[in-house]
């Protein structure tokens, strides 16, 4: 992350200097304010989904929704602390429903249980492969934004994206198994 | 169907903790405490990838990098229109979503371009983007493989969103 960073600036402000040296400092501040904005509507759509998450947790829901994805879980992970377990059967099913916005508070629980506990390093690999290969299955803001300019079939690209979100995710999966190892 | 899935999601939540007896209001407060805290924790990661995206873009580096690599793209199947949508998703959605609009326009929505674009848009992940949220307050910092990965993963959906535009 660092050495590409650090080359993508640097060729970037080479590149600049000669062409539109003006263009520097405001490009870098729009890049300032659209993560600003970002993290306003993060802000937001987490007091909503951790909130609702709390009483989840609380009523004890979300431990008789995780038994449900265990052996899901078991085959993907291999062992997990109870409580990794929870959060991630949620994530994992947020993301199926295509529910974006609880997606991301789930998967940082899940993230941050799991670093509590030794030898889980394949197990957030592997959660992480999978939310970065999302198994979304509705593409919603594509079928809302060919639908505004007038297509003939908007929900022509469903079935296609499916496939190939199911294929990307299927690869993931595969890579993590042979590259990372599992402990025993 | 999809849009039942929230509100009935929510029914089965609060009548279930009525029945558990949880004090909603309570449970709900606690939770919503930590959005501020996280998106704060957030902040320099996404400020450094959106500056990144933004230099990466102005400095018409994106633009070199497409004509580099179109060619080999376009050996796999992904035509020269498509290079520049494959190349910023991994790292900013927006920034997809206004290529993705710009197909649309320019080639029409019903095209083969647009709909290959659409399923390229649909099927991959803001990867950088969700590295970056994911592992803001995680002591892991070596993501290197996970990344690798991940991007390896979105690009052969987006060679298989190419061919199975072509037959479907």
């Amino acid at each position: 992350m660092n050495v590409i960073f650090g080359l993508v600036i640097l060729i970037s402000s080479i590149l600049l200097l000669f062409i539109n040296p003006d263009a520097m400092l405001s490009s870098m501040l729009s890049g300032g304010q659209k993560a600003l904005d970002l993290s306003l509507k993060i802000v937001v759509i987490h007091a909503v989904w951790m909130g609702v998450f709390e009483l989840l947790e609380r009523s004890g829901l979300s431990n008789k929704f995780a038994r449900l994805l265990r052996p899901v879980n078991k085959f993907l992970f291999g062992k997990l602390p109870d409580k990794a377990n929870d959060y991630m059967s949620l994530n994992i099913s947020a993301n199926i429903l295509g529910m974006s916005g609880a997606t991301t508070p789930m998967g940082i629980k899940s993230i941050n249980e799991l670093e509590k506990h030794p030898d889980t390093q394949y197990a957030i690999t592997m959660f992480f492969v999978i939310n970065a290969t999302s198994i979304q299955l509705i593409p919603s803001s594509v079928l809302a934004l060919r639908t505004s300019l007038g297509s003939v079939s908007p929900s022509d690209i469903i079935l296609p994206t499916v496939l190939a979100t199911l294929l990307s995710s299927v690869i993931g999966i595969l890579l993590v198994k042979i590259f990372v190892k599992k402990p025993r | 169907m999809s849009k039942y899935i929230i509100p009935a999601l929510f029914v089965l939540i609060f009548a279930y903790s009525f029945v558990k007896k949880v004090k909603p209001y309570d449970a709900f407060t606690e939770g919503a405490k930590s959005a501020i805290p996280f998106a704060m924790s957030v902040f320099p990661y996404l400020a450094s990838i959106f500056v990144l995206t933004e230099l990466f873009e102005a400095s018409g580096l994106s633009d070199a990098v497409s004509r580099l690599v179109s060619p080999l793209f376009n050996l796999l199947g992904i035509p020269k229109e498509l290079t520049k949508l494959v190349l910023i998703k991994p790292f900013s959605g927006n920034g997809a979503l206004a290529i993705l609009s710009e197909i649309y326009t320019q080639y029409g929505v019903d095209s083969y371009l647009s709909r290959c674009a659409s399923v390229i848009y649909g099927s991959s992940e803001t990867v950088f983007y969700v590295a970056a949220v994911y592992f803001a307050g995680a002591k892991t910092k070596n993501l290197t493989l996970p990344i690798i990965i991940s991007l390896i993963a979105s690009f052969a959906s987006c060679v298989f969103a190419c061919f199975i535009c072509l037959v479907m």
